[in-house]
């Protein structure tokens, strides 16, 4: 009997602690050496999931390798916008329907075999074909055939026009002829793939044989943590060269006024969210959005989450996307329109859920958003749940009022033109709007029709959006080179230095 | 003998069963949907159910829970839902960091507190026994990850003379800084563990000493300590070594709690993770091996214990009741 009680005392522990959650990893100590020499390591809490790229939510894979070890046609620089990559240039045909990449001369893979037309072909088929799981699958569907006229170059025929074809390539990097995700560690990048140690470091290193202009470092390790102060505590005592991204102003405390450190502050397109299920009420009366939205007083919350730091924002839009607009005060706080509106809606005694993945932010900005709405006589109610029932309440079941969430991709206002997002938006001008952009016929005409729909959804509150977080990276002083703004998925490191 | 022995080869199967049972039914009733979590916002619901099946989700519950125990004897615990690498590979890789961490620090504790509860029982009223006695409870009282938060800020931060964490990217080819990487774990879990078993070594001793064959054999002339080594020690290890082998347990559990602090990737980390992308095949194995492990030890412990104590071979001769 006592041991069928130990054994149910360890399986209830390692449940309960497997259900609290928190913990690092790590292990490496950076090299002195300086210069073209010097190994560059890295701490970030965004450890790969997996080696499979071209995955939705695969962040932490694209943040490793995409531009470092796999390159796509394309990329998109630390300013947002879209360059040639292993398209050395590309022609576009009157109608937009037919695009002819020119692929960049003396490419080879890592293992010294070339880069061929029909790699290009390979990689892109997998990325539309059936079972296809990447998260770009529906962006490049428009894509109705890929053909390689010589070894040289890449045809794709489209369905329609697309001016955001050429964004979308750069999400979808390119592997060997007959390579499937899951194998591949062959890419045409800057680095060489080492190895990934689960749950603590991934490891690149220069190719030397690079068709572009070579790394500046010899190699780079990122290292993983999953808790913040583990990961301080490594760059405070010289075993990590650079942080990604600090996740709080609290732990800069220790790096301020300190010469041995440098802070950085660069802008994100990580926009912090308090979605309302627009497609049950009282969230499909578009005063009662305006009425909540008005109701929060954003620098506030942005103040006690960031100090300082960071962006109020008025919509999804962040100012590195093409169609930014700042509308941060068409909803400004104020309590008094916000209880007006809410009178004319015919709404009293409201008591509504915000559904969050428990932990900071969402935690203060949820106790923050229940203060502010009690003033206007509404009631909001905390429902902490962990990641994977986020994903399965909230995203997949939609079954839930509002809920806070951070989402990070550039270019993402198109979802509001999605009905059946998660948040339920629905208006028949804004999805004519979002398709109409991506057929048009310049970029001018795009750019003009995403900035009626950012303009619209602001002024509707499809959401609330309450701030675009910083990009905060801590440094050691002798590291430079490093992008300072985080626009894309990718962190390049190829210039990162350390000075000798 | 060999009764007893089936009996209890028996009960433990039975459990081990059980156990594959509960894990695997109380995994798949957490909230959370594995293929959700992986591929994340931007999905369609196309490629969800196309996910689904590639893992194997979509299938009735009983064919899950029988494709993973027939795995299981067949020696392949499954891949992972989200690295998709082997899972028996995984963990295998993460054992050199979390066997010798919990092993050092079950040795540790075991070689301080079994001397020091002794010498607080035998010099209960001293100011060693107090002493001992006070700064056990409050080893007890102080949560692990705190002991090793506060090991980190004198050690590390501080003095500087030891990493505030992580393992080298070498392994144990760097012997000496994969050991000095493990110096403040183990002595994190050794000061919780050696807190609980002072007091049991404590208690454990006492209980003896007030034993009617002690004072005999002191009122023949022999000293206290004298008479605890000849005739105690053997009587005490009974109740002790039962504790040591929930004590191995807990230094398994306790090394999965401190990883975390320290950043060592070992099985705790590897949990934590799991659970968070709910990679189900992973968390199960994991699970389920801990609780085997938890078991087996005290199989052993039982046996370890009749060879002890004489009573108890009689007593199971008599109906098996132990």
């Amino acid at each position: 009997m006592r041991t069928l009680k130990a054994a149910a005392a360890v399986l209830a522990t390692t449940l309960l602690l497997a259900a609290c959650g928190s913990g690092g990893s790590g292990g490496a100590s950076s090299s002195a050496a300086a210069g073209a020499d010097a190994e560059i390591v890295i701490g970030s809490t965004n450890e790969p999931t997996g080696l499979v790229r071209n995955v939705g939510g695969s962040s932490g894979v694209s943040q490793t390798m995409t531009r470092n070890v796999f390159e796509g046609l394309t990329s998109v620089d630390v300013d947002g916008l879209v360059v040639p990559t292993l398209a050395k240039d590309w022609d576009v045909s009157e109608d937009g329907l037919v695009y002819t990449f020119h692929l960049q001369p003396g490419v080879h893979f890592h293992d010294g075999s070339d880069l061929t037309a029909q790699d290009v072909v390979w990689s892109i088929s997998q990325t539309i074909a059936p079972e296809s799981k990447s998260a770009r699958k529906n962006d490049l569907s428009v894509i109705s055939s890929i053909t390689a006229p010589d070894d040289a170059t890449v045809q794709l025929d489209l369905s329609r026009r697309s001016q955001s074809l050429p964004f979308y390539l750069a999400s979808v990097t390119i592997v060997q002829d007959g390579d499937t995700e899951l194998s591949s560690e062959n890419g045409t990048g800057p680095y060489r793939f080492v190895e990934w140690t689960q749950g603590d470091h991934l490891t690149i290193e220069r190719n030397d044989d690079y068709w572009g202009t070579p790394a500046k470092n010899s190699g780079v390790t990122f290292r993983f943590f999953k808790d913040t102060t583990a990961l301080n505590n490594a760059l405070l005592t010289g075993d990590l060269d650079l942080v990604i991204a600090e996740d709080s102003p609290d732990q800069l405390v220790q790096f301020e006024g300190n010469d041995a450190f440098t802070i950085t502050e660069g802008t994100s397109t990580t926009k912090q969210i308090w979605a309302f299920n627009d497609r049950v009420a009282p969230f499909d009366d578009v005063r009662v959005r305006q009425a909540l939205y008005k109701a929060i007083d954003r620098e506030k919350v942005l103040d006690a989450v960031w100090d300082g730091y960071g962006q109020v924002i008025g919509s999804m839009v962040p100012p590195t996307d093409p169609w930014f607009v700042d509308q941060a005060d068409v909803h400004a706080y104020d309590p008094q329109a916000a209880k007006d509106l809410l009178a004319q809606a015919g709404v009293s005694d409201l008591t509504i859920a915000v559904d969050y993945v428990a932990g900071d932010p969402s935690e203060t900005i949820a106790q923050l958003l229940q203060a502010d709405l009690q003033a206007v006589g509404v009631t909001l109610t905390l429902n902490p749940v962990d990641d994977a029932t986020w994903y399965q309440k909230i995203y997949t079941d939609h079954d839930f009022q509002t809920t806070l969430m951070g989402h990070v991709n550039p270019r993402d206002v198109v979802w509001y033109a999605n009905p059946d997002f998660y948040w339920g938006y629905d208006n028949k001008d804004v999805q004519q709007w979002v398709a109409d952009a991506d057929q048009a016929a310049t970029t001018e005409e795009q750019t003009a029709l995403l900035t009626q729909v950012n303009e619209t959804i602001g002024q509707e509150a499809a959401s609330a959006w309450l701030y675009l977080d910083p990009q905060i990276r801590v440094a050691r002083a002798e590291i430079t080179g490093f992008p300072v703004n985080q626009v894309t998925e990718s962190f390049y490191v190829a210039d990162i230095v350390r000075e000798g | 003998m060999s009764r007893y022995l089936l009996t209890r080869v028996g009960t433990l199967l039975l459990s081990l069963v059980l156990a594959s049972v509960v894990v695997f039914a109380v995994l798949r009733f957490l909230p959370g949907d594995s293929a959700g979590t992986s591929l994340g916002v931007g999905t369609t619901s196309d490629q969800l159910e196309q996910l689904r099946a590639d893992l194997g989700t979509d299938q009735p519950l009983w064919t899950q829970y029988g494709q993973w125990v027939a795995g299981l004897f067949s020696g392949s615990a499954g891949t992972s839902f989200v690295s998709r690498l082997p899972v028996g590979e995984l963990i295998a890789s993460k054992l050199p960091i979390t066997l010798p961490l919990s092993l050092a620090a079950f040795v540790v504790s075991v070689l301080v507190s079994v001397p020091l509860g002794v010498v607080a029982a035998v010099r209960r009223r001293g100011v060693v026994g107090v002493t001992v006695s006070a700064v056990s409870q409050l080893g007890v009282a102080v949560p692990v990850f705190w002991v090793g938060v506060i090991l980190v800020w004198i050690f590390a931060l501080e003095a500087g003379v030891l990493p505030p964490g992580g393992f080298p990217r070498q392994g144990w080819e760097d012997p000496a800084a994969a050991v000095r990487s493990l110096v403040l774990p183990v002595a994190t879990v050794a000061i919780a563990m050696s807190s609980v078993m002072v007091r049991y070594v404590r208690s454990a001793t006492l209980d003896v000493l007030d034993q009617d064959y002690v004072r005999t054999a002191r009122s023949l002339g022999y000293g206290r300590w004298h008479a605890l080594a000849r005739h105690g020690l053997r009587n005490g290890a009974v109740p002790v070594v039962a504790i040591l082998g929930i004590e191995l347990a807990t230094s398994l559990l306790g090394a999965v709690v401190v990883e975390n602090v320290f950043a060592l990737p070992g099985l705790g980390t590897l949990l934590v993770s799991s659970v968070e992308g709910r990679d189900l095949p992973v968390v199960q194995a994991l699970v389920l091996g801990l609780t085997a492990l938890v078991l087996v030890t005290n199989f052993l412990v039982d046996l370890a214990q009749r060879g002890i104590d004489p009573r108890l071979r009689a007593g199971s001769a008599l109906g098996g009741a132990r």
